[in-house]
């Protein structure tokens, strides 16, 4: 009995030490799913909601590298000056001076990343949006909203989702319709190399499959 | 002893929870990084450059003069990986741990930045308009004879330049200098069939004779020569190829043989008549000349001579009888001595009784643009400028592409001798031993980042010119391309004539288009052919194809009989050349320091190879350091234990024991070019690399060897995977 106290006093002082040591070292406190993530401060303001809501402009036209590849990546200046040197309204606005001011000095504009996963982790926004947008038809804000949160409300992006690997994880246990041609989902996966399916079993019924569950998939 | 009852058990069930608390507070988005790291967008940019797409760009490797072609792979604007371009027919799509190592010499951390302003001990960063101004001031009014430019191989458009820019003057000293080239052999071959390099064909061959040319690991045109060898070993008419390998000290090559001989250092020649006597002996017809000159080489001479059983000599020569075309090879092992020239022509004239002039010696294309061949180095040219400098007679010393501070032998006293010069400019990507004795040191882009052009020297089956492009933007604002520099250089000087080019860039791509018939896009409009130039990296092309004179004679061959041992200095030291190091121009590359030697398997340090029953002789076991000294000074290194050496002879690897030339490279190991006593070939000139004799004794202490075998790994875990057979064991009639 005396050992089994000394023992649980010990038991309880390290774990509080190391519960203390383990949060002292990361400076986001404990996050629910509600919760958003840091305010950042960008290099110039971009208004979110100027862009994606007043003036509806699809999300991939800027972020065209998100369909073509594993990261979204940023545009390049020469993208924004694309369409801002034939609008003259907004010309003296501070953050389109700003942005001037870049071009002419030819320097790429310094961004803060967002959502950035640790490096252990692997994010493919292609297949992502090759599955949930050209596949089933669903609008873009709604796909990129999945992860990204309600970015046409916004100003300068803010996390708006845990991005944790459970909150990953409680999605692609859910059940997807499959929707593009060919193949059969593999124990109820999807497979990670192909999204074809066929939309339709011979009863008729929608074939759904949850999203791929393999370690290697994002842990390369 | 803590002794509480709080066993092992209690402690690692405490040590459980605590990881399950940290594990705990670890969950929810801790490990999410917002707003932390910056992402870097492009400001403009092609199509095709998509973050985390890879594009690919082919570029020539520089790492070395055999010129293969290579493919770097970039990602987000930044060059990743070189690998080899398939369409190279050089390489084909291959490369070799040296030119995989490119990217570092590109990252290097220690590379120049700033051209730098000697100032008393130390340089100062100035702008490249003061540098230039500066070459113009020291170079106003000195003549041609006043000014010396040493400089590496060069090939090219940039041999071009450096031509007209030393025309401007009227100099004619330009000292293309290679620590270690194949010079001696060039020589020979010149006189034994007409070209300085003919084309070897090893994949036709039968039988392989080399006589110490290391050609897997690092002799002219490695790469080529390991898928020669591949299609070798594969066989001609279903009979696989046979490696004989004769060498003092074991090479990669030789590891790689069927049959390896050792041979007493510098008699490979007497071993070559001798063989010509055998085989004359054995019904191979010989020329009148031929028969005289190697009469008195009998096989008890000549296997006393060299060391060589007279057996051996008997299996060698019914071999070659038995399978032909074969080949015979000379390579550096051959050539390092005083009779380096006479060593190289007993060996193509072995060639040419065996009649493979012609069937496995070929004649190679030449590109047919003269003014661009290449001017191969020499370390008879470096002994020409010393005893220049010594002489006192420049004012004016350029120096690019080499390191002699660091490769001339300190007996030729150049750093010394390189002061007496008036203003020394050295073009450089790092601040190594002779840029360290500049006035001027001038930045250069590293060779994924510049222009060029380039003739490489061994044509594998077309003649080609290959075209070196950056792969990627400069990582240091203030670097210069050589042919940008040079291209400044000659507007001080003919300002009218380089006006119309505003970059060296812009005067490849005038250059090239202006014989673009010639150069096989006569059909096609200027920017179309200059682009499939650009994404090639390569321009075959329809060679001059000369004439193989096959006129090896034996006149004027005189070999010395073996050299006498000496008693003060009983040993001779082979400097060996390491395929990843080289003459150390790349031993700052930090892959290249951690790849074990093929042989020893030893990292990041010299050594000192030693034939096991010498060491027992001596009392040296693997590690001790061993201090080995000659006439022209001493090193000290730790010492390796090698059944592959002659019991005769020591040998310490090039490349390391740099006091420069930054963190990966200084201060790691020894420098054998220090100690070589100043022996030169007769013939040519060239500086006899393995003529150096030393004496061996134990300094003292014992370290242990880093190297990738373990303590067993000599041994194949006592499990005799491999075993080893002496050559005298060797069954002709099981082999053939």
């Amino acid at each position: 009995m005396h050992r089994f106290l000394r023992l649980s006093v010990l038991l309880m002082g390290l774990f509080a030490a190391a519960s203390t040591f383990a949060v002292d070292a990361q400076t986001p406190a404990l996050t629910t799913e509600d919760d958003l993530g840091p305010a950042i401060e960008q290099p110039i303001e971009f208004p979110h909601v100027r862009h994606a809501k007043d003036m509806q402009i699809n999300c991939m036209y800027c972020h065209t590298y998100a369909r073509r590849s594993a990261v979204a990546g940023i545009p390049p200046l020469q993208k924004c000056i694309g369409c801002h040197q034939y609008i003259e309204s907004v010309k003296d606005k501070p953050r389109i001076k700003t942005l001037f001011e870049y071009w002419d000095a030819k320097k790429a504009i310094p961004w803060k990343k967002v959502h950035d996963l640790p490096d252990f982790v692997r994010f493919n926004h292609e297949r992502h949006i090759k599955r949930f947008y050209f596949q089933q038809n669903r609008p873009v804000q709604e796909v990129c909203g999945y992860c990204h949160g309600d970015v046409k409300e916004m100003t300068v992006a803010r996390r708006s989702k845990l991005l944790s690997m459970g909150w990953c994880v409680s999605c692609h246990q859910k059940e997807h319709p499959v929707s593009a041609e060919g193949g059969t989902p593999v124990g109820n996966q999807v497979p990670w190399y192909s999204m074809k399916k066929p939309p339709a079993d011979a009863s008729g019924k929608v074939i759904k499959a949850k999203g791929p569950n393999d370690c290697s998939v994002c842990h390369k | 002893m803590m002794n509480s009852g709080f066993d092992r058990r209690d402690f690692l069930k405490v040590l459980g929870w605590g990881g399950a608390a940290v594990a705990l507070s670890g969950c929810g988005n801790g490990s999410v990084e917002d707003g932390k790291e910056t992402v870097v967008s492009y400001v403009e940019t092609n199509d095709y450059m998509i973050p985390s797409i890879s594009v690919y760009f082919n570029s020539t490797c520089a790492q070395c003069d055999a010129g293969c072609s290579i493919t770097g792979r970039l990602r987000e604007g930044r060059v990743l990986k070189l690998e080899g371009n398939p369409d190279s027919t050089i390489n084909r799509g291959k490369t070799c741990g040296l030119g995989q190592a490119g990217v570092q010499h590109h990252y290097n951390p220690d590379r120049v930045r700033e051209p730098l302003l000697r100032t008393g001990s130390s340089g100062e960063a100035i702008t490249w308009e003061k540098a230039y101004a500066l070459i113009a001031e020291k170079t106003k009014g000195v003549s041609g004879e006043e000014i010396a430019f040493l400089s590496g191989g060069v090939s090219g458009h940039l041999k071009v330049l450096l031509g007209n820019y030393l025309d401007s003057f009227g100099c004619k000293n330009h000292f293309a200098y290679e620590a270690i080239a194949p010079a001696v052999l060039r020589a020979a071959n010149k006189k034994s069939y007409g070209v300085e390099m003919p084309r070897f064909n090893i994949g036709k061959a039968k039988v392989v004779l080399s006589f110490g040319a290391d050609f897997l690991g690092s002799w002219v045109s490695p790469v080529h020569f390991s898928q020669q060898y591949a299609q070798f070993r594969k066989g001609v008419d279903g009979q696989r190829g046979v490696l004989i390998q004769v060498e003092s000290k074991m090479t990669l090559t030789g590891a790689n043989a069927d049959r390896w001989l050792v041979v007493r250092p510098g008699t490979e020649g007497i071993l070559a008549l001798g063989l010509i006597n055998a085989l004359g002996a054995h019904g191979v017809a010989l020329s009148g000349d031929v028969a005289a000159a190697v009469k008195g080489y009998d096989k008890a001479r000549v296997s006393k001579d060299t060391g060589v059983s007279a057996e051996q000599i008997d299996k060698i020569v019914a071999l070659l009888k038995a399978r032909t075309p074969s080949l015979v090879l000379a390579g550096s092992a051959a050539e390092g001595y005083a009779h380096g020239s006479q060593n190289a022509a007993a060996i193509n004239l072995l060639n040419q009784v065996l009649g493979n002039v012609g069937k496995t010696v070929e004649v190679a294309e030449v590109v047919p643009f003269p003014q661009m061949a290449p001017t191969t180095g020499n370390t008879a040219a470096l002994r020409k400028l010393n005893d220049g400098l010594a002489a006192g007679k420049y004012k004016v010393l350029f120096s690019y592409a080499a390191n002699p501070v660091f490769t001339a032998p300190g007996a030729m006293k150049f750093k010394d001798n390189m002061a007496k010069a008036g203003f020394k400019v050295v073009f450089a990507h790092y601040l190594d031993e002779t840029a360290l004795q500049a006035d001027l040191v001038l930045p250069l882009d590293s060779a994924l980042e510049d222009w060029n052009t380039q003739v490489p020297e061994y044509l594998a089956t077309c003649a080609q010119i290959n075209i070196q492009q950056p792969l990627m933007e400069k990582l240091h604002a203030n670097t210069r391309g050589m042919g940008d520099i040079l291209l400044a250089l000659l507007k001080q000087r003919r300002a009218e004539e380089y006006k119309g080019f505003e970059d060296y860039y812009a005067y490849l791509r005038g250059a090239m288009l202006k014989n673009k018939a010639a150069l096989g896009g006569g059909k096609l409009d200027d920017d179309t052919f200059w682009n499939e130039t650009l994404s090639k990296g390569i321009v075959k092309l329809e060679g001059r194809v000369g004439g193989l004179s096959g006129r090896a004679s034996a006149a004027g061959l005189t070999l010395p009989a073996p050299a006498a041992v000496d008693a003060q200095y009983p040993l001779q030291l082979i400097p060996s050349v390491n395929a990843s190091l080289r003459d150390g121009r790349h031993t700052n590359q930090p892959w290249l320091q951690e790849s074990p030697d093929p042989l020893t398997t030893i990292v990041w340090d010299s050594w000192v190879e030693i034939h096991p029953r010498k060491a027992a002789e001596l009392g040296i076991v693997e590690g001790d350091i061993v201090e080995v000294s000659g006439k022209n000074g001493s090193i000290k290194a730790q010492a390796y234990l090698f059944p592959g050496i002659h019991p005769d002879a020591v040998s310490i690897p090039l490349g390391r024991g740099h006091e420069a030339m930054g963190r990966y490279a200084k201060g790691y190991g020894v420098n054998p070019f220090q100690i070589l006593d100043p022996v030169f070939d007769k013939e040519t000139g060239e500086l006899a690399l393995h003529e150096t004799r030393v004496k061996i004794s134990k300094a003292g202490s014992r370290v242990i060897v880093v190297k990738d075998e373990g303590v067993v790994g000599g041994m194949q875990m006592g499990k005799k995977i491999a075993v080893r057979v002496s050559s005298d064991k060797v069954k002709l009639s099981e082999e053939v």
